[in-house]
């Protein structure tokens, strides 16, 4: 029978399906679930600084009928930092004690500022590593992309410097130089680079010709971008990738392996599916494998990964002739 | 005023004073404690209640001669009136029926252990109690705490009382010999920091109380403040007992000695 | 309310003091400054204050540049509506005694409110003169503070009129200027009231908080007696819900509660280091100074003289703070705030005071994490640098980092002067409160109702923070709505 282990976040994974970081991950019966369904690693809830900031409005707006000193809401932001993070913590804990695979915390953040120091609490807490979900939308137009880039790597080295457990990121393709980027983010010190993470998106209502938020699950077919750079860069990277975004079947995942991920996280087929689903996607692969007469994934791992740029598809750009002989008529 | 009904003399630096409180008296539960503030002049100083008389409407303290005040306090005497007394403070022991209970108590710590190991008792439980101290005359209260343990152990560093050697060496004795499903620990921080790492080895679900720096009592200061399992809890009004295992002993040794040049200069000053 | 002053302003002896000095003479002269202290000789005292306060002449002169207005606007910025007006142009006719008594209709410390409220956010921001004039208000502050100080000094306190006694329990719980002005009015309407204190001395924060520098300690018992004089009792060292329990005290025949517990926690930032020897609460080191009379050596309690002392904030507690640092010797005493000067919460006279003595401000910079020497004794603290970003939604700018900028001071003292949290000794004890999240108690805000019917609450434990005059509102408001609900009840319980 082909064994599923694999690496990632520094550590050995029983499979290579990892539940992403989304709403499920942040409750704990279904982190159980998730486990029993053998998830290889359960990736946390993220605790997101934006989230934060908007309760801090929030309450500033709020306090009018019986209006405090200013002075008490000075440094409000440190108590609904506090608050956030003691909740936090307290899911890492309960998660560790719950469960018996690894429990990565996850940290969304938008600036590098002071309080990414944080994360030497979570690693307190027991979190087995940390994924730091990093996003700038590049649309601040005074700043350029060398400035952008720099937060990464700021924010990086200052987790790095606070916490003695594996760091990973997951990060956008919003880079001028994606390639270079990631190599760069790479040789970090990083034990691995998710690609890449969906974000909140806006949609237009042409009925009310209003912006609306968009369908906020993956589609079947997202899995191409991850698809790409995870073979374009597999083999001229530093440290483990993951692919994420669109990974909907044991197919897709065997995909992303073969293209050189060390894992694949998944999110939105949760939603559709159930954390149960992932046992079947265990399944699957390891069919596929006893199929292909792989023992393990590092058997076929990268198998189709960019090496020595043979495999062209990963760079063509354009469709050239393929649409050639095709026509509506 | 509080007066001083009874005061008896343990050893040349502890005492024990009984104190007309008769409201505190009512309403204290095993692991309150009080702040006394002895005259104008005097510190606010937190003492664990180790008994308390309800028809009498009074409270026992053990005192440690350990600074300014405290020696001032140990040299009052019956009839004598202590300013100011404020209390119950601190949450209550949580105490269950459980199985058996191994209470290990270090000096002045067996003080406010008495009604814990009370408590214990009175709830069902077996109970087997380490008491431990530099020297014979240190273990204080050992009657009182035979009456309410199936089994008193005792143990000194010198050998001059008991069994010669550490309280942990007493606690896991009883830990090898039978099952304990609880242990509370009151006594110095460094040797809760010993137990707490024994029990933690054999998986025992411990309670220290900590004797924590502090002003008011009432949460307003934080000097008590301690970090337990990764954040920071006041001992006052979060305490004083806390999970042992999650406690930073070695940041609570630190911080006990937060005054301590201030207070040898004040210690020097009274008696100059 | 509108009736009563158009009736004290049609008084004959207002109307003949309008006449007296035409408008446009008023409001050429310029506004009173306040004597105070040299700098460098205050800064070696603890407990010398450093406002002086007005002669008589100083205070008539700057009352008549009050031009008794047809409409007061700057009664509707003071959170306990003194007739201001009223009481100004009684010192401007020289009757100062009078002036006192017409403060006291309202407030329960018009010595300690003309020393610490925030006037420049209050009522002087609604007089005319800056409104209309664009000109510097009106004192009002050293005004109220000259009146209540002229009767005390005088000797002739007044003690307000009391109704008959109702033979009705009410208690007190904490005795800050919440309670105090709770229990004035309470008493005056006839009430038998108890305040309880948990900490030996009576005052609140406006004895283990305000330096004496800023609010002697005399100025607030005079107030006190004067409470005493009506019958309020004061019970010290008790804590209400653990002394004895809320069932204890109906049964020995309390009838309603008031609780003003006040901000009993004070907050940290959570960074790390923060638990370092030498770093403390603005609380903790405040209360060992005016409390416990650290900084004399016959007490016994200590406190850390720090020579290179920082303090985190830049509210009243922070200067507060930062101003006792420096009497205690600190050779650098600096305040590290992030914002700019413009968004300090603290009172304009405190920031000024402070510059004066030397105190250091590095706005634009907040603390990341404290090192400590071997002993475990913080040595240096890492701060970074802020700028100002977009509004938030108070309206205040939002400091941002300066990503890069951080760098190190040496310290020894650190106080942390970040504000406090509610108290949660009192709603612990009655589990059935409803609280917020943040565990501030509900209440309803016009009769400072709680969810339990015979408990009300004002001040800190239900604003969060709150101003001394702002607790002082929460407790006028909490006693008329005691009033009326225990008056209903007993009537409903006679019928």
């Amino acid at each position: 029978m082909a064994s599923l282990t694999t690496q990632f976040f520094g550590i050995e994974l029983k499979s290579p399906v990892v539940a992403a970081s989304c709403s499920l991950t942040g409750n704990i019966e279904q982190i159980e679930n998730l486990a029993k369904a053998g998830a290889g690693a359960i990736v946390l809830k993220s605790l997101f600084e934006e989230e934060i900031d908007a309760q801090l409005q929030e309450e500033l707006s709020e306090r009018k009928a019986l209006e405090p000193d200013p002075e008490y809401m000075d440094y409000f932001d440190y108590i609904i930092k506090d608050e956030n993070l003691k909740n936090y913590t307290n899911l890492i804990k309960q998660a560790k004690q719950a469960v018996d695979v690894p429990v990565i915390a996850s940290v969304s953040c938008i600036s590098a500022s002071d309080w990414v120091v944080f994360s030497r609490k979570l690693e307190e807490a027991g979190a087995d590593a940390l994924e730091l979900n990093l996003f700038l939308l590049p649309a601040d137009i005074s700043r350029d992309s060398a400035a952008n880039e720099q937060f990464y790597f700021n924010a990086i080295t200052k987790v790095l410097e606070n916490v003695g457990i594996p760091v990973t990121i997951k990060i956008s393709h919003y880079f001028s130089n994606l390639g270079q980027m990631i190599q760069k983010l790479s040789k970090t010190g990083i034990a691995g680079i998710t690609l890449f993470n969906r974000f909140y998106a806006p949609d237009i209502d042409i009925l009310n010709e209003q912006v609306v938020t968009a369908d906020v699950l993956s589609q079947v077919s997202d899995y191409q971008m991850p698809l790409r750079w995870i073979g374009l860069m597999a083999d001229q990277v530093d440290c483990p990738l993951a692919a994420t975004t669109g990974v909907h079947t044991a197919e897709t995942a065997i995909k992303m392996l073969l293209a050189g991920a060390g894992v694949v996280q998944v999110a939105s087929v949760l939603y559709q599916e159930g954390p149960d689903y992932i046992a079947k996607m265990n399944e699957q692969i390891k069919s596929w494998m006893d199929k292909k007469g792989y023992d393990r994934i590092n058997d076929f791992k990268g198998k189709l990964a960019n090496k020595k740029k043979d495999v062209v598809i990963y760079e063509r750009a354009q469709f050239m002739k393929y649409f050639g002989g095709k026509s509506y008529s | 005023m509080y007066q001083i009904v009874q005061k008896e003399q343990f050893s040349e630096n502890v005492v024990k004073l009984v104190v007309h409180a008769p409201r505190i008296a009512r309403s204290r539960k095993p692991g309150h404690f009080i702040i006394l503030r002895i005259d104008e002049k005097g510190e606010r100083i937190p003492l664990t209640i180790a008994e308390a008389n309800i028809e009498a409407g009074t409270i026992t303290l053990v005192v440690q001669n350990v600074g300014v005040s405290s020696k001032r306090l140990c040299a009052m005497n019956v009839g004598d009136q202590i300013l100011d007394l404020v209390g119950p403070l601190g949450k209550a022991t949580h105490i269950s029926e459980v199985g058996t209970v191994l209470a290990c108590g270090g000096g002045v710590g067996i003080a406010p252990l008495l009604p814990i190991v009370e408590g214990f008792k009175k709830a069902g439980n077996r109970v087997v109690t380490v008491l431990a101290a530099r020297t014979k005359e240190l273990i204080i209260l050992e009657k009182e705490i035979r009456q309410w343990s199936d089994e008193v152990i005792i143990m000194t560093d010198d050998g001059s009382y008991g069994t010669k050697g550490l309280v942990t060496q007493g606690a896991e004795e009883i830990i090898k010999r039978e099952k304990v499903d609880e242990c509370v620990t009151i006594g110095p921080a460094v040797m809760m920091k010993f137990v707490a790492l024994l029990t933690q080895k054999y998986e025992i679900p411990t309670q220290a109380s900590l004797n924590a720096i502090m002003v008011d009592g009432t949460g307003m200061c934080g000097a008590c403040r301690a970090s337990v399992g990764g954040q920071t809890k006041f001992t006052c009004i979060d305490g004083p007992e806390f999970n042992a295992h999650q406690i930073d002993f070695d940041e609570l040794i630190l911080r006990l000695g937060g005054y301590k040049a201030e207070e040898k200069q004040a210690w020097e000053r009274a008696n100059s | 309310m509108k009736e009563y002053l158009k009736i004290e302003r049609d008084q004959e002896w207002r109307d003949q003091l309008r006449k007296k000095i035409k408008n446009k003479e008023r409001t050429t002269q310029e506004r009173v400054s306040m004597t105070s202290l040299d700098p460098m000789e205050r800064i070696k005292y603890q407990d010398r204050e450093v406002n002086l306060g007005l002669n008589m002449e100083q205070a008539q002169r700057e009352a008549s540049r009050c031009m008794d207005c047809v409409n007061p606007t700057c009664i509707e910025g003071c959170p306990v509506s003194i007739n201001i007006p009223k009481f100004i142009k009684n010192i401007e006719r020289g009757e100062v005694l009078e002036a006192a008594k017409t403060l006291k209709e309202t407030s329960a410390l018009p010595a300690v409110c003309g020393r610490v409220c925030p006037q420049e956010k209050q009522c002087e921001a609604q007089c005319f003169y800056t409104l209309k004039l664009k000109k510097e208000p009106v004192a009002i502050g050293y005004l109220e503070r000259f009146a209540a100080d002229f009767e005390q000094q005088s000797g002739a306190v007044s003690v307000p009129e009391t109704a008959p006694k109702k033979q009705v329990k009410v208690a007190a719980i904490g005795s800050g200027p919440a309670s105090l002005s709770f229990a004035g009015d309470m008493i005056k309407l006839g009430y038998d009231v108890t305040v309880f204190e948990a900490l030996h001395e009576v005052g609140g924060v406006l004895k283990y908080g305000i330096p004496e520098f800023r609010l002697p300690n005399h100025v607030v018992d005079v107030e006190l007696e004067s409470l005493a004089k009506m019958g309020v009792k004061f019970e010290r060292n008790f804590i209400v819900g653990r002394t004895a329990s809320f069932d204890d005290l109906k049964a020995e025949g309390y009838q309603a509660f008031f609780v003003a517990s006040g901000a009993g926690l004070p907050r940290f930032m959570n960074i790390p280091g923060e638990n370092y020897n030498g770093i403390l609460s603005s609380n903790e080191y405040l209360t060992r100074v005016n409390l416990m009379n650290a900084a004399k050596e016959e007490f016994d309690t200590p406190v850390l003289k720090g020579q290179n002392v920082a303090v985190i904030g830049g509210g009243n507690t922070a200067m507060d703070s930062v101003r006792t640092a420096k009497r205690l010797g600190a050779e650098r005493a600096m305040i590290i705030y992030r914002r700019s000067r413009e968004e300090m919460p603290a009172r304009v006279e405190e920031v000024l005071h402070a510059e004066e003595e030397g105190i250091e401000f590095l706005n634009l910079n907040n603390p990341v994490e404290y090192f400590a020497d071997e002993n475990g004794r913080v040595s240096k603290m890492r701060v970074q640098r802020m700028e100002l970003g977009e509004p938030d939604a108070s309206g205040r700018r939002r400091p941002v980092v300066v990503e890069g900028s951080e760098y190190d001071i040496p310290v020894d003292v650190v106080v942390v002067a970040i504000g406090v949290s509610p108290n949660p000794l009192v709603p612990s004890e009655l589990p059935e409160l409803k609280v917020s999240r943040w565990g501030t108690i509900e209440v309803d805000p016009e009769t400072m109702q709680s969810s339990k019917p015979e408990l009300f609450a004002g001040g800190d434990i239900v604003r969060g923070g709150a101003t001394v005059i702002l607790a002082m509102g929460d407790g006028r408001k909490a006693a008329a709505g005691m009033h009326k609900y225990l008056s209903q009840k007993n009537e409903t319980a006679a019928n």
